[in-house]
């Protein structure tokens, strides 16, 4: 009986045959049908399933990691563009629930590693104001540094065990120094181009300031000597978060994904090819993510279709594929002047928190689509 | 320049020798100071520079040249760790400079913007003995007559002879890096015509050179022309992205009227390939990768130079 219903739906559908010809290579022995599974083409939800499956299936199987790349952002529909600098309100918390982000506030514990080593390894905590080493990039927000303040300095241990060398506050001062008198005073330069004050003098002198600091402190982190430094690199994610329903056009009423899509450029950009050692473990709860009930367009936020780009600021043969440090200049329109004369003095920490969060979710998320 | 070198040769009252002077090739050449295990950074900046840079396909020169440049530099920076003293160095870009000399009755002056400068708290030792020096008097500068050695330059009317480099004006008094060490000119445009070819590359960086040099000597020993007990020495390197010119200036005289007497010197080694071709897609005929993409024919001594000239002084 289940023999001959078998026969007959072969004959009269072909949209069995394609399902036959899928199962064929892994029959298993003791069952004589092809399995029974919805339909990929029909105009249901069992089938969006199945094409999705599909197309899972498809980038798993991809022979390369930039093949992978390439078909996660084939298809392109119009999609939210996130400024990581961004002047709208309460912009922090609509990035943390876009990103999945807790804020947690204050420099990161120290890491677990750190705790682990010889008493003799010291891992002071400066705050010195013309102090910036390379720190920590944190999976949870921290406050991008400003063209000419840096909030603290943590030096991680990746010294050996044992006693630490001794380090040098006083030539990293006379360091920094140098380059901010060098920048702002020696250096006889013509006046900054219109609105181009940043260009001026904070630029090149966070850029001689951390190369410089990079070269000094290479002999105390290995990884650093290893390192690459980019300067205005290009860093560009693009990902799928939460759902809603296609508002107009031939695809009205389906329910897509919500796109969004990070294009930084970030003024600086320390890559190492080791990963840095994570703060808090994965399943730690460090408080909730902020859950918004408005459409994302009500930030503001824009919606353009463009190329879907995947990017860390060099592509994926590069051997330092890790970031370590991203340094940003905050532009000029979004002093902190602007903001005091609008009363909006709480919006100043808002914008930080949200450029490091933008910027730095896209970078890690990218670095993570690097590795497969 | 319309003859380059040779022109920039008789305008500055230089004598040419080839190659790097002997000071800079002990550095090439001292084992102890283990060059070679940075052939695999120098790959990767290539790689990086070359291949991995951008979004696109292929980056364009105006990117990759910079880019190159930044890597080559940070890899010679990470040498501190050996050398402390390296950490003294300081950058600085967009680099004006201006300097007046008088020529046989002909006033030159070298001004502008002029790429980037490197400074550096020590000054580099002279790299000629004195009796090279004594010799270059006999050495007769060539003229290319019937053309004027002025040719191809602009003539501007120039109202204030200004003498500052980096030093004086264009850096303020007690500026702690105050000796010039290097200069990097760096030929970006993307497109040919644009860019200098190696000859004129060459001229500019040796004028550019003795500008600095001769400002230098100028703030050190003052205005009046005469010969520098103690000469002063700026390197000078000159890139397109692939091929490399490095320079070692000894100013020994500040008497530039008279065509006789001691003459200034120069070393250059030119045209120095540090890769031969940077495949970014692979080649293929007939559906068969030929040539994968990478770096081909990458040539290790190029970027011992650089670094070379980059120690020396310190070391």
């Amino acid at each position: 009986m289940a023999a001959r219903r078998g026969r007959r739906l072969l004959w009269h559908g072909r949209r069995w045959f394609s399902q036959t010809e899928s199962a064929v290579p892994p029959q298993p022995p003791d069952s004589l049908y092809p399995p029974i599974v919805a339909s990929a083409t029909a105009k249901s939800k069992a089938a969006k399933r199945r094409r999705l499956e599909h197309f899972y299936q498809r980038v798993h199987e991809a022979g390369s990691i930039e093949e992978k790349l390439r078909l996660y952002g084939q298809l392109q529909r119009p999609k939210y563009m996130l400024y990581p600098q961004t002047f709208a309100l309460n912009a922090d918390r609509w990035y943390r629930s876009f990103t999945k982000t807790v804020f947690v506030p204050g420099l990161p514990p120290r890491a677990a590693s750190a705790a682990v080593k010889a008493p003799g390894a010291a891992a002071p905590e400066a705050a010195k104001t013309p102090e910036g080493a390379a720190g920590v990039a944190p999976e949870a927000a921290e406050a991008a540094a400003p063209g000419t303040a840096a909030p603290g300095a943590v030096k991680t241990a990746e010294l050996a065990a044992g006693a630490a060398p001794y380090l040098d506050m006083d030539e990293l001062r006379s360091l920094a120094c140098d380059a901010l008198l060098q920048e702002s005073f020696y250096q006889n330069k013509k006046r900054p181009f219109l609105y181009r004050d940043q260009d001026h003098t904070p630029g090149p002198f966070l850029t001689q300031l951390v190369s410089t600091l990079a070269a000094f402190l290479c002999g105390r982190n290995p990884l650093l000597a290893a390192s690459s430094l980019d300067l205005k690199p290009e860093v560009n994610y693009y990902w799928h978060h939460g759902e809603e329903v296609v508002v107009h056009g031939h695809r009205k009423g389906r329910v897509d994904p919500v796109r969004f899509q990070i294009d930084d450029n970030p003024h600086l950009q320390i890559r190492v090819p080791k990963q840095l050692p994570e703060i808090v473990p994965l399943e730690s709860d460090l408080g909730d993510v902020p859950v918004i009930d408005h459409k994302p367009s009500k930030l503001p936020l824009f919606k353009k279709q463009y190329e879907n780009k995947v990017f860390i600021g060099s592509k994926v043969a590069d051997p330092c594929c890790y970031g370590h440090t991203q340094f940003h200049l905050i532009p000029d329109k979004l002093k902190r002047q602007r903001f005091v004369r609008m009363n909006l003095e709480d919006q100043i920490e808002v914008l930080y928190r949200a450029n490091g969060i933008a910027s730095l979710f896209a970078w890690t998320a990218a670095q993570a689509m690097y590795q497969g | 320049l319309f003859q380059g070198v040779r022109q920039a040769q008789w305008l500055t009252k230089t004598k040419l020798v080839e190659g790097l002077p002997p000071s800079v090739l002990g550095i090439v050449d001292n084992p102890a100071h283990q060059l070679e295990d940075h052939e695999e950074g120098v790959k990767r900046a290539i790689s990086h520079a070359r291949l991995w840079d951008t979004t696109e396909v292929a980056p364009r020169r105006e990117h990759y040249c910079p880019v190159l440049f930044e890597d080559l530099m940070h890899l010679c920076r990470l040498m501190s760790m050996k050398y402390p003293s390296l950490t003294k160095r300081m950058l600085a870009r967009n680099y004006k400079i201006s300097a007046t000399w008088e020529r046989e009755t002909i006033l030159l002056q070298v001004r502008g913007l002029n790429g980037i400068l490197m400074n550096s708290v020590a000054p580099i030792p002279p790299v000629a003995s004195k009796e090279e020096i004594l010799a270059t008097e006999q050495h007769v500068l060539e003229t290319f007559y019937p053309i004027s050695p002025t040719i191809d330059l602009q003539e501007v009317k120039v109202y204030k002879e200004l003498n500052d480099t980096g030093k004086s004006r264009s850096f303020r008094d007690g500026y702690p890096y105050s000796h010039p060490h290097t200069l990097f000119f760096l030929e970006s445009a993307n497109i040919r015509p644009n860019r200098f070819r190696p000859e004129q590359l060459r001229a500019k960086m040796l004028m550019f050179a003795f500008g600095n040099a001769l400002a230098k000597a100028k703030v050190l020993y003052g205005n009046d022309p005469k010969v520098l007990e103690q000469p002063v020495v700026v390197q000078s390197v000159g890139t397109d992205g692939q091929l490399f010119q490095f320079m070692v200036f000894q100013l020994n005289t500040t008497d530039l009227v008279s065509s006789d007497g001691i003459k200034n010197l120069v070393w250059i080694d030119s045209d120095q390939n540090l890769y031969e071709k940077a495949q970014c897609v692979p080649e293929v005929k007939k559906k068969v990768v030929t040539k994968p993409a990478g770096i081909y024919g990458f040539q290790p001594d190029t970027f011992k130079k650089f670094l070379a000239l980059y120690l020396h002084g310190t070391v």
